[in-house]
This record gives C-alpha cells, structure tokens and sequence, in this order.
C-alpha cells in the first residue's frame, strides 16, 4: 500500500494530507478530518448519504478516491452556515419540519445548494429531480421540496417567513 | 441537525475502539460440522464464538428461539457464528474471510406452504408453526347462505426491508466491576439492556444503554439486530477491556435485520345483491423466516383487522406464524396491518366491481361507525372519524369526476383513481400491560428537564412530549429540556413501538407536569395571596386570574417551593386499562381506540410498459387530536411513501433461502421521483386514551396507500394485481391474461 500527498480545501480549510490508495474521499472527510456530517449509507453510491460538493458539484463521496480529490475544494454540510448565521436552505428546512431523522439531511442540502447555484428559480419538478440522488426514507420528500422552493425564493431576495 | 452536527452511534465511536466484523453463515440450513479458524495475528484481539458468551446465548423477541451466536445449526442466512475484534476493520473482515466453516447441508424451506406440510424438516424441535390463531364471531355458513354473492381470492405480499438509512451501529465500553456502557442505534433502550444483561449473566444495574440519535428505525431497530450489536460489543469490551464498535454494512443490515412478513391471505366474502356484508373466510399465512421476532404480536395485529373497518356480521379467520429458512420477518411501521389491509381493500374493491357498486358507495354501506361493533364483537363507543375522513378524500380528489370520465381516456396512458380506508387499534393492546413512566424536575432556574425511556429516530414524537409537559407547566417550549434516553437516567416507558409515543408516554408526562403544576399553584397561590384554582402561570411567570396586576417570576416561584420543602421532581406512571381479548374466539376489546383513516391514489399507467406513474395521493386521517400538525404531515408524508415503495417496487427477494438483492442499487427505495404530492386532511375525533384524545399517528399512514394504489391501476386498465410488489411484469402479463 503506498501513501500519496494529498493537498485539498474543505470547506475553505486548506488541508494537506498523507492518503492510501484505497482511501475514499468518505474515510478522508470523516475519519481524518473529523467532519462526521458526511455519512455512509450503503457505500455502493446508491444512495446519497455521503454525498458532498467538489468544485461545486455534488459527488458521492464512497465513490471518490482520496487521492482523486488533489487539489480540490471540497463542501461539506458543516460548512454551509453555523448556528448564528444560518444559510437560507438550513432555515427553510427547519421552519417547513422537512427533516425526520436527519441522516439524510447533509446529501439532500448540498445536492440542493448544487441545484440552487446553477438555477435561481427551478420548479418543483426539477428540485425533485436535483434531490433524486439521495435516499430519504423518513420523509418522502415533500417538505424538502417546500424548503427548497423557499430557500431560493429568498436567495433571489425575494421576501419569505 | 440542519447544521450536520447531531452525532448517529458511528460518528461517536472511541479513539482507542476495537473494530467488530460478523461471521455470516454461508448456507440457509446446515448442522455446523467443524469451523476451522487460524491463528490469530497480533491485530487480531479477540474472536467470539457461542461458547464464549457467559450468560445466555440467546437473543429473541418473544419465543427464546434464536441463539446470539450460533453454535450447532444454522437456520438462514442471516445467522451469525461469530465475531472478530481487531485494531482495524481490514484486519477484522480479512480474518473472518479467512475463517473455513464445513456445513452439512439440510433440506431449505422457502415458503410456508412448504414449512407446514407434514413431513417438512423440523426447524426448530417444537415445530415449524411457531403460533396459531383463531377468531371466531357468528356463523359464517350462515352468513354465506344469506348472501347473493360470494368471491374468493387469493393475496399475497413480500419481504419489504426497511431500509433505514443509517445502517445499525453501536459501541461498548467496559467501566468498573464488570459493568459495560453501551450506546446505539436503537429504539429500545430498556429492552436491550435486559437483553445484554442475560447474554453477560449479570445484574441489569451493571449494564447502561444510551440510544445515540438514530437515523431511522421503522421496526427494524426494535427487534434482535439492536440486541445483537449491544450484546456482541458488551461481550468483547469486557473481555479484552478495551471499547468494542460494530458497524453494519448496508449489505449486513439488508440480511440480519428483520423485514416486513409475507403474508398469503386468502378472504371469501359473502355479500348481499345491495351490498351488505354477511360474512368473511380469512386464512392469513405468514412467513416469519428461521426466528419468529415479533411475529406471534403481528400475527394478532393481522388478525384482529383481517376485515378492513367493516361491520360483518359473520367472520371466521385463522391465522399462522410460520418458520421458513428465509431470512427473520418481524417489526416494520404497520406491523401486519398493511399486509392486512392490502388484502381487504382489494377485496372490498372486487365486491364493488361485481355489484357494480362506486367503491365509495359499497364502503360506506359496510363501514364502521359509532356504536358499529367490530370483527371481535367490540363496540365502539367513542371516536369513529372514518366517514368524515371519506368525505374529505372522496370531495378533494374530486373522486366523482375522475371515476367516471377516466373510463373513457382514449390516450395510450390511462389514468385510474382508487381507494382504500383503514383502521389502526392504538398502542400494544393484547400484547401485554401497556405502561410508561416520566420523570420531570424543574431546576432553580425554573428549566425543566423531561426524562422518559421513549425514543426519537424521526418520528418527532418526543417533541410533542415536550409540548405536552410546557402546556401543562405553563412555560415556553425552550424551557423544557429532553434528557437523551438513557437507562441510568430515564425511568423505562415501555418500548418505542405500536406508535404509543404520544398516546402513552404524552399521559406519562401530562400526568407529571399536572402534580407538579398543582404544588406550584399551591405555593403560587399563598406568595400571591389568592385561592390555588385562580393561578395562571404563563410563559414562565404566575399570577393571580382575579388581580393580574401581582406577578412572580417562575424561577422566583421555583426558589419558594424549595424552600418551602416542595419538591418538583416527579416520576409517575401511566398504564392503560386493561384490554379483553379471548384466545380462542379473539372476541373481546383488543384496543382501546383506533386511528382511521382513508387514502385516495392516482395513477397513469402506460400498458405498453405496465410502467406506473403516481400521480397523487389524497389522504385524511382521524388523528383524535393533532399535537403537532407539521409533524403528523411528516408521518403521514414518509408513510405514504414507503406505502409507495412496498406497493409497487420493493421486493427483498430470497432465493432458496438466498437474499439476492441486499444492496440499494437492487431493492428500489421511492426517489424524490417516485413520490408524488401528497395533499393530507386531518379529522380530530378526540379518543378516550391519549392525551387531549390524541391518537397514535405513527404507523396508519403506510396501511392504505399501497391497496389505494393497487384499486387505482385497476381502475385505469381493467386488471387487479393481486400479489406486491405490482411491477411491470405483473401488470403486462395480467392485461395479456386478460386479452386471451
């Protein structure tokens, strides 16, 4: 098993790194960086627990390997708002109840922050369709879908609750 | 949550933890002839097999039939025969490949039918019907003779998997003097500490459980998977002292978990030309895999609601819990009702079909009502919203229209709206003393803290705990604190299952808050000089109803009592009444109020493809009264959906005792693509056993939508699926069927 040097920012952390071959970006995020919001579910990618942003696009992070993310700039759901500055996805989600469990809640957020950076205004079909790479079985996803309509109703700067 | 800060079992395990990887049999059904296991490697810090277990090895739900480890046999593939401890889970899961087992094969039963014919191998010594049972009302021979009608049909469901999405996880620590904490994905703490307390041989005081946040449940969490990860960790930590995690993988969870049970139903209805009901045969066969689990409390479940929410007269059922060399069927969200009601409500949807009655019409002939006496010759007597719930579906859905003008859509894809009602008998029932305690104590600074065994794993039901014991303090909601559920701390409230949160543990709690509301308002009412009834203490301050000008801060208020010598800490209990229930007619009171409920379903299906679109869901609920109305939306929400799946794609298939499709890739879970709006009523008909009359909301939600659906795709091409999942296949070749 030979270790690579590994350099990547996560969530605006610059971070340098000593990864095995067959290290997943999953284990990377978790195990050596502590950031336990990234969660395996099934680690096949099917279905979505862990999935993050990479360079701004939603992976699933068990199908990624460490050394696959040189360079990169990783999101994670730790890095979307804290508790005095709440991002308007995360207090979309609380007002509208749309988490039960919450294990879903990191793959679901940052595939919608995904969606939300490339359409300001998406429908509720093509919201369904972001969030369609992520299994919640808690909810059937109504209420995200209602959050997620807010949240970018107010990112527009349009005026909400 | 929002922030990714909650912390699941898996995100807290130790540092310096052994990582547990699970010996799996490889073979349904064998006598375990040798295993040969080689030397171990420094890494490796412990291998535990059955004779190393110093209590007992056993870990079973209600019939003590399962074994934590296996020693002598194996009876499916989800039985474990030993667990390895290392330093990392590579050197574990490389140690356990390593590991030769020689079996000598036995014959595999793969259905029921198989299990209970005579000469079928044993597989247990008592025999392969772990549990019969009988209800008996009327005389059915009677009732068939006064029918016009009679129709039989034969249904039948599937393994459905839960599907959590966090897989089952836990740890254990060893402590002083032979104790050991464990903290879990769970939703009994109480009952997996007496389970790890058997297994160790020790006293219960010796062993903590803390249930870590969890990640969903549904049932599975309930039965042996929790037990075994407590009591496997547990026994490792205290042997080598060092803390022991185990983590499934998605594959080990979909094979060691329990799953819904397949049920063979068979119902032969008697009806009259106006379409009244005179009789009912049901024979309910259940598959509950090598352990029976739960099984002999779902097969009550489904035989007390074996008729759907209808009056008839004359009904006779008969009911089996039967052993296979599948995999263990035990508790899922329903607990035998959605099984149940599949089959009713497709029956009830046959009878209307051939009396040529609108399937609303026909229901509402037959359903219950108040002062309508049930299946077990129950009368209820209180709280029966099932006709206000039709009407709010029938008139939201626009039922009339659709029903009619659909008929003659001309396109390729052809839409269908069905329904489907249920009934849901509230809390445990017949299945033992129903009780649950709470403790709550207000500290100086006026905070109170709740502490109650329930669990949360998304239900969302702790919260209305909390709102309950705020509205009955008179205090803000941020003021009351939920001590996480943990067995040194939390008084035990019985199991957090048969959706009894809310129903059991809120009279728990509304019970508390009221004494200690009472002691408040009686030193409230001496510092404010007025009588006791007259103190209104609102948002943390007391004052006087009749001279509102004299207030007390609560905190100031709390200060008196305890010095005063008051104490505001108090711990109560609540136990149901009794309920009646015959074991050999199964006449009687077996619950003691119920949800109902009704669910209209529109599809569009393509019969080129048997392809079928969802296109909504219209759902009213009698809930008794709503606690939390975003919360119950949420249940009613999730349940549909996994209604949804288990109606139309979730199929957790075994063959010859095989799972061949443990992973998410192959057993479809509903997408947010697969579920379609869900537009949900709520009718309060207070009950007389929750708090504020409120009733369990947790599971009905997934009893009807999956018959709902299957009414549905009949409207809409002519033909009935007759057995779950109704996937593509099945819908092709029954309009091929029909064609011919």
């Amino acid at each position: 098993m030979s270790r690579h040097v590994v350099v990547l920012e996560v969530n605006g952390r610059r971070h340098r790194l000593r990864v095995e071959s067959h290290e997943r970006l999953l284990d990377l995020l978790r195990d050596r960086l502590g950031y336990t919001s990234v969660k395996e579910g099934c680690g096949t990618g099917d279905c979505g627990a862990c999935a993050v942003l990479v360079n701004g696009r939603i992976v699933n992070s068990c199908l990624m390997l460490a050394v696959q993310a040189r360079n990169a700039k990783v999101e994670t759901l730790e890095g979307l708002g804290t508790a005095n500055k709440l991002h308007p996805l995360q207090k979309a989600f609380i007002r509208n109840s749309a988490f039960q469990c919450g294990f879903c809640a990191s793959g679901v957020m940052l595939s919608a922050k995904d969606l939300l950076q490339r359409n300001q205004n998406p429908s509720r079909d093509e919201i369904r369709k972001a969030i369609s790479g992520v299994i919640c079985r808690c909810t059937g996803y109504m209420k995200m879908v209602d959050a997620i309509e807010e949240a970018a109703a107010e990112m527009r700067g349009e005026t909400v609750g | 949550m929002v922030l990714g800060k909650s912390k699941y079992a898996a995100d807290m395990i130790p540092e310096d933890a052994l990582r547990l990887k699970v010996l799996r049999s490889s073979i349904p059904h064998a006598v375990i002839k040798a295993m040969r296991v080689p030397r171990r490697t420094p890494k490796i810090k412990a291998f535990i097999t059955a004779n190393d277990i110093p209590g007992i090895n056993v870990s079973s739900c209600i019939i003590p039939d399962r074994p934590l480890l296996a020693k002598d046999k194996v009876r499916c593939m989800a039985d474990v025969l030993g667990v390895a401890a290392a330093e990392d889970i590579d050197a574990a899961s490389n140690f356990i490949e390593s590991i030769q087992v020689q079996y000598e094969p036995l014959p595999i039963l793969t259905n029921p039918f198989e299990s209970m014919k005579n000469d079928a191998v044993k597989i247990h010594e008592d025999g392969n019907v772990a549990r019969y049972l009988k209800l008996r009302k009327g005389d059915v021979e009677l009732g068939f003779r006064q029918a016009d009608l009679v129709v039989s049909e034969t249904y039948s469901t599937q393994f459905q998997d839960a599907a959590p999405l966090e897989p089952e996880a836990g740890f254990a620590v060893p402590g002083p003097r032979g104790s050991v904490m464990i903290v879990g994905s769970m939703q009994n703490p109480f009952y997996v500490r007496s389970a790890v307390a058997r297994i160790l041989g020790v006293h219960e005081d010796k062993v903590r459980v803390i249930q870590a946040f969890t990640g969903g449940a549904f049932g599975a969490k309930s039965d042996e998977v929790a037990m075994d990860i407590a009591g496997l960790t547990a026994v490792v930590a205290l042997r080598t002292r060092r803390p022991a995690a185990l983590v499934y993988s998605r594959e080990e969870s979909m094979i060691l978990h329990s799953k819904r049970h397949p049920f063979t139903i068979k119902h032969k209805t008697g009806v009259t030309k106006a379409g009244n009901l005179t009789a009912a045969e049901i024979e309910l066969v259940a598959d509950t895999g090598a352990y029976a689990s739960n099984g002999p409390l779902i097969l009550v479940r489904a035989l007390v609601h074996a008729t759907g929410p209808y009056v008839i007269p004359n009904v006779k059922t008969d009911a089996y819990c039967v052993y296979t060399n599948n995999t263990i069927a035990g508790s899922f969200r329903g607990f035998g009702n959605p099984q149940a009601h599949f089959a009713a409500e497709c029956q009830m949807d046959m009878l209307a079909e051939k009396l040529d009655l609108d399937p609303i019409e026909f229901r509402l002939k037959n359903i219950l009502r108040l002062g309508s006496v049930t299946a077990t010759g129950q009368i209820l007597d209180s709280s029966v919203g099932l006709e206000e719930c039709i009407t709010k579906v029938r008139g939201a859905s626009d039922w009339n229209r659709k029903r009619s003008t659909w008929k003659h859509d001309s396109d390729r894809m052809r839409r269908g709206i069905g329904i489907a009602l249920l009934y849901h008998g509230n809390s445990i029932g017949p299945e033992g003393v129903d009780r649950s305690s709470a403790n709550i104590t207000i500290d100086r600074r006026g905070k109170a803290t709740l502490r109650i065994g329930l669990a949360e794993y998304g239900t969302g039901a702790r919260s209305g705990l909390a709102q309950i014991a705020a509205e009955n303090l008179g205090v803000a909601l941020s003021q009351i604190k939920l001590e996480i559920p943990d067995t040194l701390t939390c008084p035990d409230s019985g199991g957090t299952f048969a959706s009894r949160t809310v129903v059991m543990g809120g009279n728990a709690v509304k019970k508390a808050a009221t004494v200690l509301r009472k002691r408040l308002d009686q030193v409230a009412a001496e510092l404010l000089q007025c009588d006791p009834s007259m103190v209104e203490i609102r948002e943390g301050v007391a004052r006087c109803r009749s001279a509102s000008t004299q207030e007390i801060a609560l905190r100031d208020l709390v200060k008196s009592c305890l010095s005063r010598g008051v104490a505001l800490s108090e711990t109560v209990e609540f136990t149901a009444a009794g309920v009646s229930f015959d074991e050999e007619t199964s006449q009687g009171t077996p619950y003691l109020q119920y949800s109902f409920g009704a669910v209209v379903a529109e599809v569009e299906v393509d019969p080129l493809l048997g392809a079928v679109t969802p296109l909504k869901l219209t759902t009213a609920y009698d809930v008794g009264k709503a606690i939390n109305p975003l919360s119950l939306e949420g249940q009613i929400e999730g349940g549909a959906a996994q209604a949804l799946g288990y109606a139309l794609m979730e199929e957790l298939v075994h063959k010859d005792g095989v799972v061949v499709n443990p992973s998410l890739g192959d057993y479809y879970v509903p997408t947010s693509l697969d579920v379609p709006e869900i537009e949900s009523f709520i009718v309060e008909r207070p009950g007389p056993l929750g708090p504020y009359g409120a009733k369990s909301m947790g599971e009905p939600p997934i009893v009807a939508p999956a018959s709902a659906l299957i009414n549905a795709i009949a409207h809409a091409v002519g033909v009935r699926i007759k057995s779950l999942p109704a996937t593509a296949e099945k819908i092709i070749s029954a309009l091929e069927g029909a064609k011919s």
